[in-house]
């Protein structure tokens, strides 16, 4: 067996490998909870936009709000990354 | 511009036989909004009751059910049709009476035969499905029944099977389900009955028909085709018909929509015996002109009195004010909720704000030609009033999108021929560097900027607001000094955190001399300002201390303002690194056959690649843009739930008078 040898070079690019892994991560598990937290609004937003249309605006912003922390994700990323 | 349109309260008494006259011209000048009547027991309204439609209303209605229902069965659309010239409605009337029931019998009878046909080719095809299962057969169908000795059992089984009684049978595994057709004599019919319903037999009924069944599906399927074409001549004569005959339709739909809406007027009117009351709401503009119409109307005889009314608490209609270049924008407004009476109208600052927003997300020269494109075609298609003014956001987005995509110097993703003027979103795709990378931490700085900015607007807009509307005393004061404490809280925050870091584009008080404790004075100053903003925000309502890290939150949810523009730039350079790049570039320094379809495939990608990312494109920056409207803008300061402004009248597109 080949015994690696950890040199700057290899070392440095591990390091940028885990940075990408971690901004992935962090779009991801972001993306994720996003669509969970959005799953169940938005289905009680379109069960009620059928009843009512005028609450459509209202159930809009109420169906975005979890928007928000998938951008928080995609932000993390983008530092991370430049 | 910033306030909704200026509204009088017109209450018109008259007699009741003024009603018809007062109607007509409250009709004719379109700009009454009825406020309704509504019955109540209270003192002082004993004897006044909702008023009885005029005379000629159920006759009216009749005549409207027949128009609407030869409309309906030439399928004409009023809407569709355009005018091509205003006809008087006497003229109108005299037509109605001598045309319509000519035309009425003509098109009943036309429909008439088409149901007929209709119902012919259902019985065919009816008679088609029983003599299916008999298609194998090879006997005339006639000779499976009439016996006074035999029993004829057919249908379905899933197998052959060996009658225990003498049977002669027939059985045929060609259609579905199988054929079995067994005769038994009478008398044994019970018992043969019983063995095949144990061997899962299912009945099916002996055509009434004579000779092959072969040949009469045949037959049948040429009937069917026979009543088709006949159908397609009688479909091409309601055609004609419908050209010819559907903008006087539209014309007498419009007539007399506009006699069943007056004539059921004063079922929104209150009454009394010889009297009748009518409340409403009246643009401002042109409330004398209305008078001086009703005035002359009925030679006086009519008390018309502006009321005055509470701004605040009443339901006033409305309508808004807007200079052309906000009037598309209204239709994002009415998504959400038209505006309160008194309260500041924001349609103007989000026809200002939202374009920058989308051409900040979407600075793309290629894409904004595109939406610009389809924004301009799409207007022959679209033609209701909502659309038309979506388009015309769009329309402004786009040419916001341009200006930005001039600046970042993007086109599809590539770059134009000059650097990048202020911010670069030029990623490095595929190992290529361009420059130095993106000015993503710019970017972002840039958005929590506007974010900044927009929040505290629309925490001025709701001190504005409540000084107008709630009366001065110790609740407007409440409000007031909260709004200022969420502002005094933000911008505190800052001032620590500017303290405390640098960072680009924002001022930097790191360099401060410390006065006490390390703190220079821009901590300092900052932390009063924190602690007096919390005691403001306390003050109005100590729950909303609660919502404190919504400051935080709500500022850098701008960020998205940054992060969805670098994916879509990001989306299109990934699509043409792998269409050109990757497919097309190699294929072209050698051409073969492989190197053609490479050459498609990188065409293929490069097409969908960009389509997907304008759609994209269209819904991140648009929807993303009228969010942070919504949820960051307006939980600040809009209350909403304006009563639109809908006049009694329409416009008249066929009718004169």
């Amino acid at each position: 067996m080949a015994v690696e040898v950890m040199t700057l070079e290899v070392a440095e690019a591990s390091a940028k490998g885990l940075v990408a892994i971690g901004a992935g991560l962090a779009v991801g598990m972001a993306g994720l909870a996003t669509a969970i937290a959005q799953y169940g609004i938005g289905t009680a937003a379109v069960g009620a936009t059928a009843e009512n249309k005028d609450i459509f605006g209202l159930v809009l912003v109420l169906t975005v709000i979890p928007e928000t922390i998938v951008i928080f994700g995609l932000v993390v990323a983008l530092l991370l990354l430049f | 511009m910033l306030n909704t349109r200026p509204m009088s309260k017109l209450l018109i008494v008259a007699s009741k036989d003024q009603l018809d006259g007062i109607v007509r011209e409250l009709y004719r000048h379109h700009v009454f909004h009825i406020e309704d009547f509504v019955e109540t027991e209270e003192e002082g309204y004993e004897g006044v009751k909702i008023g009885m439609p005029l005379p000629q209303a159920s006759a009216v209605s009749t005549e409207l059910l027949r128009i609407r229902s030869i409309i309906n069965a030439i399928g004409a659309a009023p809407s569709d049709v355009v005018p091509e010239q205003k006809e008087p409605v006497s003229a109108l009337s005299a037509r109605i009476d001598a045309e319509l029931p000519h035309i009425e019998a003509e098109i009943s009878e036309l429909v008439d035969r088409r149901n007929r046909l209709e119902a012919a080719i259902r019985v065919c095809e009816t008679k088609i499905a029983e003599l299916e299962p008999f298609v194998p057969v090879q006997v005339d169908l006639s000779l499976l029944r009439g016996y006074d000795q035999f029993s004829v059992l057919s249908g379905h089984i899933p197998a052959n099977v060996e009658l225990p009684v003498p049977a002669e049978t027939y059985f045929s595994g060609e259609v579905s389900g199988n054929l079995l057709i067994a005769i038994v004599p009478k008398d044994r019919l019970n018992e043969a009955e019983l063995f095949l319903f144990e061997a899962g037999f299912q009945s099916v009924s002996i055509p009434d028909e004579e000779g092959l069944a072969k040949d009469r599906i045949a037959w049948y399927t040429q009937e069917i085709s026979r009543f088709q074409a006949e159908m397609e001549q009688i479909d091409e004569q309601v055609n004609t018909r419908k050209d010819k005959h559907q903008a006087f339709l539209a014309a007498c739909d419009e007539l007399l929509t506009a006699e069943a809406e007056r004539a059921e007027a004063p079922l929104r009117f209150a009454t009394t015996d010889t009297t009748f009351v009518a409340e409403g709401w009246v643009p401002e503009e042109n409330v004398e002109a209305l008078i001086s119409a009703l005035r002359s109307v009925t030679g006086g005889r009519v008390f018309i009195t502006e009321q005055d009314f509470d701004p605040v608490n009443e339901s006033v209609p409305i309508e808004y004010e807007n200079p052309d270049f906000s009037k598309p924008t209204e239709m994002l407004m009415d998504v959400y909720s038209r505006p309160q009476y008194t309260e500041l109208d924001p349609t103007l600052l989000i026809a200002v704000v939202f374009p920058i927003f989308f051409g900040y997300i979407l600075g793309d020269v290629g894409y904004g030609l595109v939406l610009l494109a389809m924004s301009l075609g799409l207007r022959k298609v679209i033609t209701n009033d909502a659309g038309e003014k979506l388009l015309k956001v769009i329309r402004n987005a786009s040419i916001s999108s341009i200006i930005f995509g001039l600046l970042y110097s993007e086109f599809l993703g590539f770059a134009l021929p000059w650097e990048p003027i202020g911010i670069n979103r030029h990623l490095s795709i595929g190992g290529e560097a361009h420059g130095e990378g993106p000015d993503v931490v710019l970017m972002l700085v840039i958005s929590v900027w506007a974010g900044i900015l927009h929040i505290t607007l629309g925490r001025l807009i709701h001190i504005r607001n409540a000084r107008r509307m709630i009366k001065p005393g110790k609740h407007q004061n409440q409000v007031v000094f909260g709004q200022a404490g969420w502002i005094l809280v933000m911008w505190g925050i800052l001032f620590i955190l500017w303290s405390l870091v640098e960072i680009p584009l924002m001022p930097a008080f790191t360099g401060l001399p410390p006065i006490v404790a390390g703190m220079n004075i821009a901590t300092l100053l900052g932390a009063v300002m924190l602690v007096a903003g919390i005691a403001g925000i306390g003050q109005e309502n100590s729950l909303e201390l609660l919502e404190l890290p919504t400051v935080i939150s709500h500022t850098l949810s701008y960020a998205r303002l940054a992060a969805v523009g670098i994916s879509s730039v990001a989306i299109a350079m990934v699509t043409n690194f792998i269409a050109i790049d990757m497919l097309i570039e190699p294929a072209m320094e050698e051409i073969s056959l492989v190197g053609v379809i490479l050459i498609v495939a990188g065409l293929v990608v490069f097409l969908l690649g960009h389509t997907l990312n304008t759609a994209l494109g269209l819904l991140g920056g648009g929807l993303h843009s009228i969010r942070l409207h919504y949820v960051e803008f307006f939980t600040k300061f809009y209350l909403g739930r304006g009563k639109k402004y809908d006049p009694f009248g329409m416009i008249r597109k066929f009718t004169e008078d």
